[in-house]
């Protein structure tokens, strides 16, 4: 009977394998010519002036004063990508989270109808509901047509950082809820009551208890929002009335340029950066989940 | 629920649905205007069921989700298994962590790095090209298939494996109790999987961006592609169509099965035999209809020739809005005069330099391409164009004289001219004083701070500038440059916004009231301007010329049938309907003769498109933009960069 079991786990085993190769050929291999890319000039001979544009490229703006300061080009634009990202991911985690602790103490019936409510608009082509929050925001738009009606506004949101970042809350919120949600529908109640017998208070049971144990669910929401919004480039360009220029407008603009190799050397500097945010994350959470 | 927890739900509802609230508004308008209501009528909805090439599109869209959806959930739940089997540790955390990078990845990365590796392959081995609709289902399987894996790993975890163990005990073979006992443990992060990678597919726009090639177009391509016209109610009936099979399936589907996937419940071990039966005829259903679509694409290819044609979004006349389709009127020609059948496909792009990087990078093939003067030069220079048999296009002698032997093409041998244009002031006379019109100093007057749009593309935003300053347009001194940049930098705090297809809505309904574009669509915006909003416009002296021409790419494959669709494109019908369409003017002598075709487009539009054309070839080979040597075009860029990041 043990040779059965064996035989099983054996074949179940064996199953991987197309799997395995597939990762190694569309995933690893991939980013091995990102790399080989960046660090490659246009007839393939090695150079690292790619990544030191990235660097060092100089441009100059005007300051506030009315004079000119000069910045260093990419890195201020990869600033200015991840302060965006960081605040719409904030803004997603606020609005996400009390709605996934809501959705998960509701009714069955009600979890599933608001589920449903929540994944519709992801079904709706994205670029359309981009160009749908153009119509919204614009000056003579639908909102201050609204606030006009009852003796307010008129408010310019459109081509602000604000409009940039209501689109980005707006595509990615989906991605913050879900997981939340998932994690919390599976917390076990009696923890939570148990914390209130002993003498938690609301607040305390929600910060001591629920938050701690629903972190996993958390940090999968903030990175599946935070890594779109930080690479996005049409939304910046229609809500922003192009003049966000963010770094997926940077690496788009130069694979439009055909420049490829700079595009990868971008696109390679990105990938070091997340990939060092992630494991920091990580590290946080398996840290908070120890103690 | 807690009354604050309804008022907290309802905001974030209302919050997700008002755009969509808003496409359902605005694909009942009577006009083509995105930002004003002008009446209700079911007019794009017409539209939309005539455009066939949209719904190609949508056709497409479903084809590649529903297959990456289905071949992901497949080796994405074998993979989980296998993953969750492994004994080795340190194997199993390396194959999390490699499934994990496709999650922890930008889009723009995996696209990035994806086409990188397809261009460079098809390279290596010659191939014509290299993207197509593999290299896409291949594209859209990796990113879905760590979306399955992370779904069903967790219901293995949480599985008892003592019961497969105890059926193979009680007699079950391995591959029973794997099918009988496990799989049905695991089905609810199957299916939830299977949904995710469907959802995820079809939103694809940035990693599709990348990897699309040849003749397979999906909807968010198509969309984006539009950037150089507009997006037209069309688009938001197609959303709207799309919301209500969507509710229409939810609904019926929670009529018919009370238990949500995801969603588990203790005890449900026990399907009812008519809820099994159903499971397994959705199964039939659906492998069915994937290996169908698969076999379709495969066995699909037609046995008559096919013509590949890359164009402009929105850039023929395509049946929409009643015209004349002529696609459609091509194979129909052909097969009339020719006698056997041709298949055209048709395929957009957004700007000469997207065009470019497809065609150069092998990434696609094509046998009829329409750019602008400059591409066809360096084209020309780079050998990416074969010379035209003019035995075959008999219909050339109805090109105007004035529009031969031009910079780009001197000797008339690669190029047939499709449209030409210039650009143009557009401004709303309602706010703007007449006087103050006539030159480029309108788009740089303190007095519209605020109401002044611009260009969103380099090479024609800085053209405003040097046309301005009276400088070259085609100087490789980059002190020539930085002077126009820093003319731009002046204008920029008067400019509301830089935009392409974004204009026809801020000119329409009064957003914005002075901006630069190209003759022809001003007509597209008078016809759906707002009550309040008077447009005109006005060609300053000095402005860019342009002409879009019919080329051979290099890469063809069947040139005497490219000449033929070009030598159609010159016949009256089609030539006609497609300048109507397009509203640029045409250098088509049975156009722009014909009285039939000066009725249709009015008094004003005749002036402005055929001014005087004796003088055309002139301003032409004197304002149109030459193709810039590599290091110009790269200080361009730079300069573009450090003009929008301030």
């Amino acid at each position: 009977m043990k040779k059965e079991h064996n035989a099983l786990r054996a074949v179940q085993r064996a199953v991987l394998a197309p799997y395995g190769v597939w990762a190694l050929l569309f995933i690893v291999v991939p980013l091995l010519f990102v790399a080989y890319y960046a660090f490659t000039d246009s007839n393939f001979a090695f150079t690292t002036d790619n990544i030191t544009r990235f660097f060092t490229a100089k441009s100059q703006v005007s300051t506030d004063a009315g004079g000119t300061r000069e910045v260093y080009t990419y890195l201020l634009i990869f600033w200015r990508s991840l302060k965006l990202a960081i605040i719409s991911t904030v803004i997603c985690l606020l609005m996400g989270y009390p709605t996934a602790y809501i959705l998960s103490r509701a009714s069955e019936r009600v979890q599933k109808i608001l589920i449903t409510l929540i994944m519709i608009p992801m079904w709706m082509n994205f670029l359309i509901r981009t160009y749908a929050w153009m119509t919204i925001l614009q000056d003579t738009g639908i909102l201050n047509r609204l606030l006009a009606a009852v003796g307010l506004g008129p408010v310019h949101v459109i081509g602000t950082e604000t409009a940039v970042v209501i689109g980005m809350v707006y595509d990615y919120f989906p991605y913050m809820i879900l997981p939340i949600y998932s994690v919390m529908a599976k917390l076990d109640m009696k923890l939570v009551e148990a914390a209130k017998d002993l003498g938690c208070n609301g607040w305390n049971v929600m910060r001591r208890v629920i938050f701690p144990l629903s972190l996993p669910g958390v940090i999968s929401g903030v990175t599946m929002v935070l890594i779109p919004s930080i690479s996005t480039f049409y939304i910046s360009q229609k809500l922003g009335n192009g003049k966000f220029y963010l770094i997926g407008d940077a690496i788009e603009g130069q694979y439009v340029a055909n420049n490829l190799h700079f595009a990868a050397a971008i696109a390679f500097i990105l990938m070091i950066v997340l990939l060092v945010c992630m494991a920091l994350m990580q590290r946080y959470a398996n840290r908070k989940a120890v103690a | 629920m807690k009354t604050s927890s309804k008022i907290f739900t309802a905001l974030i509802l209302i919050f997700l649905f008002a755009p969509i609230v808003i496409l359902l508004v605005f694909s009942f308008n009577a006009s083509k205007s995105l930002s004003v209501m002008s009446g209700g009528s079911l007019y794009w909805y017409r539209e939309l069921f005539r455009d066939a090439e949209t719904l190609g599109a949508v056709r497409n869209t479903l084809v590649l989700a529903i297959s990456a959806a289905l071949i992901s959930t497949v080796m994405g739940t074998a993979a989980a298994v296998g993953i969750h089997r492994l004994r080795s540790k340190a194997v199993r955390l390396g194959y999390e962590q490699v499934t994990n990078i496709p999650m922890t990845n930008p889009d723009i990365i995996t696209g990035i790095s994806l086409m990188l590796m397809f261009v460079f392959v098809g390279r290596l081995f010659g191939a014509s090209t290299s993207l197509n609709f593999w290299t896409m289902l291949i594209a859209h399987i990796t990113f879905c298939l760590p979306y399955v894996i992370l779904q069903v790993l967790p219901k293995l975890q949480q599985m008892d494996n003592s019961l497969s163990e105890a059926a193979m005990d009680l007699g079950c073979t391995p591959m029973q109790a794997f099918f009988r006992v496990e799989i049905p443990e695991i089905m609810p992060g199957v299916v939830t999987g299977l949904i995710m990678a469907f959802t995820l597919s079809l939103d694809d726009f940035v990693i599709s961006y990348f990897t699309s090639g040849n003749g397979f177009e999906t909807l968010p391509i198509r969309i984006y592609n539009m950037t150089k016209k507009t997006v037209t109610p069309k688009m938001y009936a197609l959303s709207t169509i799309i919301f209500f099979t969507i509710l229409a399936l939810l609904i019926m589907s929670n009529l018919i099965d009370t238990s949500a996937p995801g969603v588990e419940k203790p005890l449900r071990r026990e399907r009812t035999a008519s809820q099994k039966k159903r499971l397994r005829v959705a199964g039939a259903i659906g492998g069915v209809l994937a290996a169908g679509m698969i076999a379709v694409m495969i066995i699909g290819a037609p046995d008559h020739p096919v013509l590949n044609v890359y164009n402009w979004g929105e850039y023929i006349s395509d049946g929409s809005e009643d015209s004349f389709n002529t696609i459609r009127g091509f194979e129909q020609w052909y097969k009339e005069n020719y006698g056997s059948e041709v298949e055209v496909n048709y395929t957009t792009f957004a700007s000469n330099e997207d065009m470019y990087s497809k065609i150069s990078s092998g990434a696609v093939s094509y046998d009829v391409i329409i750019p602008s003067d400059y591409m066809i030069a360096r084209m020309r220079e780079e050998g990416m164009l074969l010379p035209l048999n003019f035995d075959n296009i008999p219909n050339y002698e109805n090109i105007g004289e004035n529009f031969r032997g031009l910079y780009y093409d001197p000797d008339d041998e690669y190029t047939v001219p499709y449209t030409y244009s210039f650009v143009g002031v557009i401004w709303d006379a309602e706010r703007v004083d007449e006087e103050d019109t006539g030159d480029w100093d309108l788009m740089w007057n303190e007095k519209y701070k605020g109401d002044i749009l611009q260009f969103n593309n380099s090479r024609d935003a800085f053209a405003t500038a040097q046309y301005k300053l009276g400088l070259d347009v085609n100087d490789t001194d980059p002190e020539s440059w930085r002077r126009a940049l820093e003319e731009l930098k002046r204008q920029q705090p008067l400019v509301k916004s830089y935009v392409m297809d974004e204009i026809y809505n801020m000119m329409e309904s009064g957003e914005a009231a002075v901006a630069s574009y190209y003759a022809g669509d001003y007509f597209t915006m008078l016809d759906a301007e707002a009550d309040n909003v008077d447009l005109r416009f006005y060609v300053p002296e000095r402005t860019n010329y342009f002409i879009d021409a019919m080329c051979i790419p290099s890469c063809c494959q069947q040139k005497e049938l490219a000449e033929a669709f070009i030598n159609y494109m010159l016949e009256e019908e089609p030539a006609i309907a497609n300048a109507e369409y397009i509203c640029y003017g045409c250098p088509n002598r049975v156009v722009y003769e014909s009285e039939e075709y000066a009725e249709d487009m009015g008094e004003e539009a005749m002036e402005i498109l055929y001014p005087n054309l004796d003088v055309f070839a002139e301003n032409f080979n004197r304002f149109a933009y030459r193709n810039l040597d590599a290091a110009t075009l790269s200080l361009v860029n730079s300069l573009w960069e450090e003009l929008k990041i301030n």
